[in-house]
């Protein structure tokens, strides 16, 4: 009889625990008078910067948000380093839009998976932070998932926004996302392993079909492999800006990157592996927190990366931290830089488009996107942001090198990638393509060309 | 005096019917069903008729995942030969040799996902302890790269499979063994066998039932692989598709690359060769108890 | 005659150093493997303690770090809820047993020790569906996750597919057959309805089973990665094994972090099976014979 009441009970415990839905965010600070008085002070700083717009508040900048709104907000790998941020900038939102309850959560490697599935199962959050640099916003622009920024935000809101990156990813002309913070991207170097190249800092390749000899040299003097890393879910982008090659044609129906400049490209990297002087791990990986990992765990004499990043070297090997330099990036036969850029996104089909878009107006306007750089060296996409004597002051980190120069900078980053129809079907072909001829042995001319035809096939013709 | 109702045995048998009927009738159904259309689970799906088999006959890739699975059963035997000597080794009366057979079961009872993760580092190719050891004593001279070496995923892959199945059929032979009557080994011995023919001739006969059912569970284990691949190569499944399995593709098509429809034709396929499998499977149990 | 004394005689004491020496072989032999078995999992616990200041990778290698440090285990503890993905596993694995084992003996009943019309029918319905991989399920089992029943990212969506399965059906029908018919005939004579007779008389009897049943199911619950990495989203709900990717992935070339999270997850599984290992063992040989 015991054992039947204690199964029982054991059977009722488990029924609850299994059937409870645990909450899963903490509510949101509701300390209004701080807010209150926070509020206060920036008003007059607000009117130097932002363009007067209707309303007590000058950061409430989208009319006819819904009252009572319920939204859901997804970060790209912010926590928990920047949870203090974050909850003070959702803090301050829910005060300029009083009724707005904001939910947060963090995802990290397995974001754009766990993102995919949320769209599929009708769950995703109302904004998410995309990535532009991984060509997440277009993927999901161009099935129809996300909203217009271009059709549904009033001009002085897009206006508050660097053009080049408002118009970041765009499908069809328009576009989807309001772009978030920038990152610079630098070489980090490794003293302690670059030096014994005999190289140094200002001999650091300027152009990118310098960086095989570079390799050779680190890997003949010191045997360690170089940590590059290939975009591989955007290929293409690649080959656009660090190759100058033309993926397309102009009138966008057939693809074009079999050229001469792609196979040259392409074989920069066939060489380079058949050398073995690439870690092959970093090469191929699709989280680039590998690469990264490598070089702070002092595997590596330089990596590719964004300044803001170097904290994760100060957190997790601070060992390295003296031994780092900054030298600027080698050039592509592109010219141009790619722009490595966060953006928020609302999708399509949220209960609440007003109050998302609010959301996501409000985390990157230029406040909120200055505070944020004042605490990790990462740089606004908002012109006004750089009126701050924060920007003009002599960068004394490492972090800080770039900063004078970020506003110049950033103003040139431009989109030079076409819209490629079906991404994410021809970015596997672009992929298979390219490791039978890394690893496979195929000559990359043949590799590049029976691609092209078969993306162009993919999109019928 | 409450009696037997007629609908008795079906109000036993219901909770379990419906549950089956939803969760593995249905959806063979479903899957035929989507095989033949376009889908991307959010969206409706699109009737495309045979084109997703079509496509499955000409896609290189559907032919070497295939070849890939079928390369994986060489697990099987390797863990079979491997656990029944472990079995043979640990099945003696010495004193804590159940410490011993407890320290092998370790690999077993941790979740192909720690071991995975252990058995990724392992191979790495700046920390692991492999190179480490190898070139401390001089067969390689610099690190080799053993993961992102297309050759050598496969065998690796395999090998984590046979270090963790190895402990958990010791334990189903040991089990065996012990219930071999000991007349037959000592008519063995009177017969003039020495030990190694003595578990050739007795030992290994008598565990025919255990050969067959470790035989039939790790080689659909080995058809259906997919942790140890994600484990150790990523989503990628390995440079140049070395390590894309059946189910991996399955994976893959489905949830990465949102082609459920295609995606369900690989089920489909999939399924045929379970079914030849198991077909196969139960000629040699037959066989095996009729010998008996 | 002296042969009340316990003489040895040179014959005995040779035979007694064979017996010695191959006992010496058969250990050294042990401990061969046992290496082989644990060096990797030793090597892991070690490295989960070195600083940032001692090397992973040295040539010859160096498995005892020089200055321990328990800061690998505070950062995996700050960066990942590893209290959750311990509880997410034990409910769902729990509630799937439970569930599971009731349904499955329930049903093992009619076919074990009634006759009823359709019963071969089904019962090789059952077979057939048998063969089918589970892996095929999974795409239309996300549809109905998502569309019908609504439990996208929550653990409802690994219980309840798992609340039956033909495996454990056939086990416990084996467990039931071998029940002496007149226990239940008695049972029958005394006016108890089959449920009573099922819950009291026959349960009882096939506890060996049952607990076999309960620890395989258990077992392959615990362990499931595929279906568990399609449904669970956020960190806070994931059960161990996806859990335990999550790590991988977020410190990725951070081998002591890496290390420390799965010491961290090993160790508890291994002090619970030491514990219970009387009932593994068990649990796998009764796999076999039944």
């Amino acid at each position: 009889m015991r054992t039947k009441v204690l199964a029982l009970l054991m059977l009722i415990s488990f029924i609850l625990a299994a059937c409870a839905a645990p909450a899963a965010q903490p509510p949101p600070p509701t300390s209004a008078p701080v807010v209150q008085t926070q509020l206060v002070v920036q008003t007059q700083v607000i009117e130097k910067l932002v363009t007067p717009t209707p309303g007590p508040n000058p950061e409430a900048v989208i009319e006819g948000v819904e009252p009572n709104a319920e939204i859901s907000l997804w970060t790209f790998y912010l926590s928990p380093w920047f949870d203090d941020y974050i909850k003070s900038t959702i803090a301050r939102f829910e005060a300029t839009y009083p009724g707005v309850k904001v939910n947060w959560e963090d995802h990290q490697a397995t974001f754009l998976q766990d993102y995919r599935n949320a769209m599929a199962a009708g769950t995703a959050p109302d904004v998410a932070n995309l990535s532009d640099t991984e060509g997440w916003v277009r993927e999901f622009a161009a099935q129809g998932k996300l909203l217009s920024m271009s059709d549904n935000l009033p001009q002085s809101v897009i206006d508050q926004y660097f053009p080049g990156l408002f118009n970041l990813q765009t499908v069809g002309g328009k576009s989807y996302q309001v772009p978030w913070y920038q990152a610079i991207a630098i070489e980090l170097i490794n003293h302690q392993i670059y030096d014994k190249t005999g190289l140094k800092v200002e001999d650091f390749p300027k152009k990118y079909e310098d960086l095989p000899a570079l390799c050779k040299t680190i890997k003949e003097k010191t045997g360690t492999l170089c940590d590059i890393r290939l975009t591989v879910t955007d290929l293409l982008r690649d080959m656009a800006y660090q190759g100058g090659v033309k993926v397309m044609s102009d009138d966008g129906k057939k693809f074009t990157f079999d050229s001469p400049e792609a196979v040259a490209w392409l074989q920069m990297y066939v060489d380079m592996v058949k050398n073995n002087l690439v870690d092959r791990n970093a090469l191929m990986t699709t989280d680039d927190r590998v690469g990264l990992e490598l070089f702070t765990s002092g595997h590596a004499a330089f990596y590719q990366t964004g300044p803001q990043l170097i904290r994760t070297v100060r957190t997790d090997n601070p060992g390295l931290y003296g031994y780092l330099d900054v030298a600027p990036l080698p050039d592509g036969k592109s010219g141009k830089t790619a722009p490595t850029s966060m953006a928020m996104s609302v999708k399509a089909d949220t209960k609440y488009p007003k109050a998302a878009l609010a959301l996501a107006v409000f985390f990157t306007n230029p406040i909120s996107q200055l505070e944020f750089a004042k605490i990790v060296s990462i740089y606004p996409s908002t012109p006004a942001s750089y009126d701050d004597p924060f920007f003009s002051a002599k960068p004394v980190a490492i972090e800080d090198y770039a900063k004078p120069l970020a506003k110049e900078l950033i103003s040139k980053q431009a989109d030079i990638m076409p819209e490629i129809p079906q991404p994410k079907d021809v970015n596997e072909i672009v992929l298979q393509a390219v490791q039978s001829a890394l690893f496979g042995g195929v000559n990359p001319q043949k590799a590049l060309t029976d691609a092209v035809n078969k993306a162009n096939a993919l999109i019928g013709q | 005096m409450p009696r037997k109702s007629a609908l008795t045995p079906y109000l036993f048998l219901a909770p379990a019917l419906i549950a089956i009927a939803v969760f593995v009738l249905y959806p063979i159904f479903a899957v035929v069903y989507y095989s033949f259309t376009d889908f991307d689970i959010s969206t409706p799906p699109v009737w495309v008729g045979l084109k997703n088999y079509q496509h499955l006959f000409s896609e290189p890739l559907f032919g070497q995942a295939l070849l890939h699975s079928f390369i994986y059963l060489i697990a099987t035997p390797i863990l079979i030969i491997l656990s029944i000597a472990l079995a043979i080794i640990v099945n003696r009366k010495l004193p804590g040799i159940n410490f011993f057979r407890g320290l092998y079961y370790i690999p077993a009872i941790s979740g192909s996902i720690a071991v995975g993760i252990i058995w990724r580092w392992l191979f790495d190719a700046q920390g692991g302890l492999l190179n480490g050891v190898l070139m401390w004593l001089g067969a390689i001279k610099e690190p080799v790269q053993w993961l992102t070496e297309p050759a050598l995923t496969l065998p690796i892959a395999i090998s984590l499979t046979v270090w963790m199945g190895v402990g958990y059929y010791m334990m189903v032979f040991l089990a065996g063994l012990q219930n071999i009557p000991e007349d037959l080994y000592d008519a063995a011995m009177i017969d003039g066998c020495n030990s190694w023919q003595k578990h050739l001739h007795v030992s290994i006969p008598g565990l025919r039932p255990q050969i067959t059912l470790v035989a039939v569970i790790s080689s659909l284990a080995a058809i259906e692989v997919y942790n140890e691949i994600l484990v150790l190569f990523g989503q990628l499944g390995g440079i140049l598709n070395s390590g894309v399995t059946m189910v991996f593709y399955l994976w893959r098509e489905a949830f990465r690359l949102n082609h459920a429809g295609y995606a369900s034709a690989i089920a489909i396929v999939l399924l045929v060769i379970t079914l030849g499998f198991s077909i196969l499977n139960m000629r040699l149990l037959e066989r095996g108890s009729e010998s008996d | 005659m002296e042969l009340s004394h316990a003489s040895i005689s040179p014959l005995h004491t040779a035979a007694l150093r064979r017996r010695a020496l191959s006992n010496a072989l058969w250990y050294a032999l042990l401990i061969l493997i046992a290496a082989g078995m644990v060096l990797p999992f030793l090597w892991m616990f070690l490295t989960s303690f070195k600083g940032p200041n001692d090397v992973i990778f040295s040539v010859p290698p160096q498995l005892i770090p020089k200055d321990p440090t328990f800061a690998n285990y505070v950062r995996v503890w700050n960066n990942l809820p590893l209290p959750n993905f311990f509880l997410n596993s034990i409910v769902v694995a729990g509630t799937t047993v439970i569930f599971n084992v009731l349904i499955t003996s329930l049903a093992a009943y009619p076919f074990a020790k009634m006759k009823f019309r359709g019963r071969d029918a089904i019962f090789y319905g059952l077979l057939a569906l048998y063969i089918v991989p589970v892996q095929l399920t999974y795409i239309p089992s996300y549809v109905l996750a998502v569309k019908v029943f609504h439990y996208y990212n929550h653990i409802s969506a690994l219980i309840f597919p798992s609340l039956a399965n033909v495996f454990n059906i056939f086990l416990m029908r084996q467990a039931f057959k071998s029940v002496p018919d007149d226990l239940i005939d008695a049972g029958r004579v005394d006016g108890a309805s089959e449920l009573r007779i099922w819950w009291d008389i026959l349960l009882p009897v096939v506890r060996p089973s049952l607990a076999t049943v309960a620890i395989i199911t258990f077992v392959n619950q615990w362990n499931d990665f595929l279906w568990p990495s399609l449904m669970l989203q956020s960190m806070d709900r994931k059960t161990l094994t996806v859990g335990l990717l999550a790590l991988q992935g977020m410190f990725s070339s951070d081998f002591r972090g890496v290390a420390a999270g799965v010491t961290m997850t090993v160790i508890p599984i291994l002090v619970f099976f030491v514990a219970l290992q009387k009932y593994f063992v068990r649990g796998l040989t009764g796999a076999v014979k039944g």
